[in-house]
């Protein structure tokens, strides 16, 4: 790790003293444990602040549009696949955009880490081989980090960046095709199930826009919730309602969500926000064996249509 | 406890009239269905209400009436959101909040005494209005010096209270002075912009106030000319619009700086202003 | 006064049938206050709530009053809830908040009937820390980990009982209302030695803070602090000291009712106007409402700072937008007072 942020520095480091770029966007040490922030770095003496490890969970991709000048982002795989999206979608411009593309095998999910030990509070973190010690007041526990990972990053076939300028790091090994089991298990429920679990995971939101704010994709200069005329569903924190924002969410970004878990990481209250976006992943990859983000160039799934669509809403008798 | 201070009064609106020939601006006047109803909304010039359009929801908006005019409540209001828009459409016997009176008002009393200049532009002269109705009562007519009054629209169909312009056009103790934006057939008052025709009249700033209320651009080139008459900061009064809700500072989104422009304001002088930053 | 743990179930119980009583429900990986309905399910194995207790008194959402109308008039139903509450398990910064909180809505001019009654309808029953957590910084912020500020009573765990201090008369009648048996000598040494040990790792340096922000509204150092910044409410709605609020109708046609929602000085919405213009446009203007409303205008208005250093927004934001640090880079910038 302390290898590959030091690759990260000096390209960094170079690119702007060249004057490749103007900004280097990415990962400098955070606050607390298991924690690294998104940074912004203009000056080749400050690239010695970037820093790379299994903490780096932010989607850089978030920080890239309406910006000037030519920009350098340091992105794992889900990063790229979403600057791949937003690309496509003419929100970013790859001629003024340098990737320094990370192979990256999994991060951390702050949440497992806290359930692993209790919601006691967690003071410092150390790596011991595969494994991490976490470390508390009256406590130590080590926990194998890949039972810490995110569960997107368990699903993730796309650990090694679909496009880059320059790769820093060692390619990570080809994942089997994903099963989507999690959807399936949701999918085999009744409609009553559904809504029950639907409604469990959703009295939670506090409706901070967290998981909004946080995903690339979300970029609409006025979201449907914020819209008074017409109001399309109510500002009060109502379970239906939260669940009405986020299914409102998850249909717009059908087609155009990279799967990278950015919302679910970002919400504060722990709400599995992944059953509803993956469900839409898995729809799209159904019908129209569309993956967004890996292919520069493509359209996305519903911005185009070809005579072999299917169309399963059609009711045929 | 205080009587609950979200709850509003209702009224009924008598009155819905198309005050701008483009139609984006009515004139609402509203009754106080008893005499109790009005004795709880004592105001004055400056102050504002929370109009409620049931069903819909709330918006603040200025006192275009003077509490020397008796019975009712007269709002001017331009069509822009989604209050603003039912108000528009509404039929006249409706019944709707309002909630008030809130705010701080024009410093009537330290005003005893002075000359007033009174300038606006746009729809943003109600009031000013307000203000000028009640200088103009007989019995308050002897407390102020001269009364200078500036108002600009961009033409003349855009300007508000034709009808009442008119009547202080032909008063010795008003000194109106209307302008619109461009000459247009028909028109026989002054044309220019309202900076401009400040540095025509040049009123002195000689035991004088000057309050402005207006699009942000007109204040802008408006109070270089003010201060070239000699007014300072503290003989400037400004009347702030920030978006607001709950109108009694609390729900924290109307401040500017350390203050809150429902609750501390709308009313503040140059010299405060200048202390906060500018946020508005 | 003493409360052995394994009373302490039952003594909610008897609490709940007189009181709503809240106190901390685990929720997953966190804890949350919650209505309990009987003691068990309250659990105090934590180190302090995920969202503040502020929402019992100040709900997210709030029904103002209903109304309905007719050609004749209206009819307006207020909704004031007057019913009784406990809080227990309170940390000693959030009791702190709620006295911040009061003079906002009981301010000089106005005041605001849904808090306060439900404020002085609540028994406050504290929770001292005797292990603050790594975020915490209330020691810098006029505050600590045993402070009385607020509270009714105040409870220190000692093992296998909580030691109980009556703090105010509601507090006193409360435990007598409980029958609550005294401590012993050695209960007493055992809680004193507690609040010896009860350690505050995290300082903030807040010397010379409001001086600094008092006169550097203009300077460049705002222009950093946002750029990481997402734009949520994560900081704000899991502040205890946040007041801020949006008013909605939500109604079918002119039946229905006033409703407040907290609101958020981070959305771009917060502050636009009808008009289209923005006095807030960015980013920028948003964080240093924030960070200018807890630190200087609070105190301008109040003589308090807006923060009670309980840490949730460091711990909450989804960039590590960390509080402590901004705090700290704006005590190092430069006066600049142009415009």
């Amino acid at each position: 790790m302390q290898k590959l942020a030091s690759a990260i520095q000096d390209m960094a480091k170079k690119l702007l003293e060249e004057k490749k770029v103007d900004l280097v966007v990415g990962f400098a040490g955070g606050s607390l444990p298991l924690r690294s922030t998104p940074c912004f770095i203009r000056k080749p003496e400050d690239a010695e602040k970037l820093t790379w490890d299994y903490s780096c969970e932010n989607n850089l991709a978030n920080y890239l549009r309406k910006r000037e000048g030519k920009v350098a982002v340091v992105a794992k795989g889900c990063d790229v696949r979403s600057i791949v999206a937003l690309i496509n979608e003419n929100q970013v411009s790859r001629d003024n955009l340098y990737i320094i593309g990370i192979p990256c095998s999994g991060m951390v999910d702050r949440v497992k880490a806290d359930e692993a030990v209790e919601g006691k509070d967690l003071l410092a973190v150390e790596e011991n081989g595969g494994s991490l010690i976490l470390k508390g007041k009256g406590f130590s526990k080590e926990v194998k980090l890949d039972e810490l990972l995110h569960d997107t990053c368990k699903v993730c076939r796309y650990g090694n960046p679909v496009v880059y300028d320059t790769i820093i790091g060692d390619t990570v090994p080809d994942k089997a095709e994903d099963s989507f089991a999690d959807v399936a298990a949701f999918e085999s429920l009744s409609p009553a199930e559904r809504r029950a679990a639907l409604a469990a995971e959703f009295s939670k939101c506090i409706r901070c826009y967290a998981c909004r704010n946080a995903c690339p994709m979300c970029y609409c200069t006025e979201c449907f919730v914020d819209c008074s005329s017409p109001e399309w569903i109510k500002k009060s924190t109502d379970t239906a309602d939260n669940i009405m924002f986020q299914a409102g969410r998850v249909f717009h970004s059908a087609g155009r969500c990279a799967d990278c878990g950015a919302c679910d990481r970002a919400c504060p209250m722990g709400i599995n926000l992944r059953g509803m976006t993956r469900k839409m992943v898995k729809e799209v990859k159904d019908l129209f064996g569309y993956e967004t983000g890996v292919g520069m160039g493509e359209k996305p799934a519903l911005a185009t249509f070809t005579a072999g669509d299917p169309e399963p809403f059609l009711v045929k008798e | 406890m205080q009587r609950n201070p979200y709850l509003p009064l209702p009224m009924k609106l008598v009155k819905n009239f198309t005050e701008t020939e483009d139609k984006l601006i009515h004139t609402f006047t509203f009754q106080f269905l008893s005499e109790e109803d009005e004795k709880s909304f004592p105001y004055m010039p400056g102050q504002f209400a929370e109009v409620c359009v049931f069903g819909k929801g709330e918006a603040p908006f200025g006192i275009a009436s003077s509490p020397t005019e008796p019975g009712f409540l007269k709002f001017s209001v331009a069509k822009v959101g989604l209050v603003s828009t039912a108000l528009h459409m509404m039929e006249e016997g409706t019944i709707v909040g309002v909630r008030g009176p809130l705010g701080n008002y024009y410093p009537l009393e330290q005003l005893k005494g002075k000359n007033i200049v009174i300038i606006g532009g746009g729809f943003a002269f109600t009031t000013l209005r307000s203000m000028i109705t009640y200088i103009l009562k007989p019995e308050h007519r002897g407390d102020y010096g001269k009364l200078t009054v500036i108002y600009g629209a961009r033409n003349p169909g855009l300007l508000l209270y034709k009808e009442e312009l008119e009547e202080w056009n032909g008063r010795s103790d008003i000194d109106l002075v209307c302008t619109i934006d461009r000459p247009v057939e028909g028109w026989t008052g002054r044309v220019g912009f309202v900076p401009t025709v400040t540095k025509e009249v040049a009123p002195s700033s000689e035991n004088s106030v000057a309050i402005i209320c207006g699009p942000p651009v007109m204040i802008k080139f408006t109070m270089p000319e003010l201060e070239a008459c000699g007014f300072k900061p503290d003989q400037i009064i400004m009347s702030l619009e920030n978006r607001m809700k709950c109108g009694i500072g609390m729900c924290g989104r109307c401040n500017v700086g350390n203050r809150y422009v429902c609750k501390d304001g709308p009313v503040f002088t140059k010299a405060e202003l200048n202390q906060l930053p500018n946020e508005y | 006064m003493i409360i052995a743990k394994n009373a302490l179930p039952g003594l909610l119980d008897k609490l709940a049938a007189e009181y709503e009583v809240y106190a901390p429900v685990k929720q997953g990986a966190y804890s949350l206050y919650k209505q309990i309905c009987n003691g068990a399910e309250a659990d105090f194995g934590y180190v302090n709530s995920k969202i503040p207790p502020k929402g019992i008194l100040f709900p997210q959402s709030e029904k103002l009053y209903s109304y309905s109308v007719t050609g004749e008039g209206t009819s307006l139903e207020e909704c004031v809830d007057t019913r009784k509450k406990v809080i227990f398990g309170i940390r000693p910064c959030d009791a702190k908040s709620l006295l911040l909180m009061d003079n906002v809505f009981n301010n000089d001019k106005f005041q605001d009937p849904y808090y306060l009654t439900r404020r002085s309808n609540t028994i406050l029953v504290g929770m001292a820390c005797n292990d603050p957590a790594g975020t915490c910084f209330c020691t810098s912020m006029d505050g600590g980990p045993f402070d009385q500020s607020g509270l009714d009573l105040l409870l220190t765990d000692i093992g296998e009982a909580y030691v109980v201090e009556a703090v105010s008369q509601k507090g006193k009648d409360l435990a007598a209302a409980l029958a609550l048996g005294a401590a012993d000598d050695s209960q007493k040494a055992a809680a004193a030695e507690a609040r010896e040990s009860a350690e505050v790792a995290c300082a903030v340096n807040t010397v010379g803070l409001k001086a600094r922000l008092d006169v550097n509204f203009y300077d460049p150092i705002w222009e950093k602090f946002h750029e990481k910044c997402l734009g949520c409410a994560a900081c704000t709605y899991s502040c205890p000291t946040c007041h801020c609020f949006d008013i909605v109708d939500e109604a079918k046609d002119c039946n229905g009712c006033r409703v407040r929602n907290w609101d958020s000085c981070m959305f771009p919405l917060f502050t636009l106007h009808g008009s289209g213009h923005n006095p807030r446009t960015s980013g920028k203007e948003r964080m240093r409402q924030r960070i200018m409303h807890k630190f200087k205008y609070f105190v301008d208005n109040f003589n308090a700072t807006a923060c009670v250093g309980c840490g949730r927004c460091i711990k909450n934001c989804p960039v590590n937008l960390d509080v402590r640090e901004v705090l700290a880079d704006i005590r190092g910038s430069e006066a600049r007072s142009d415009k």
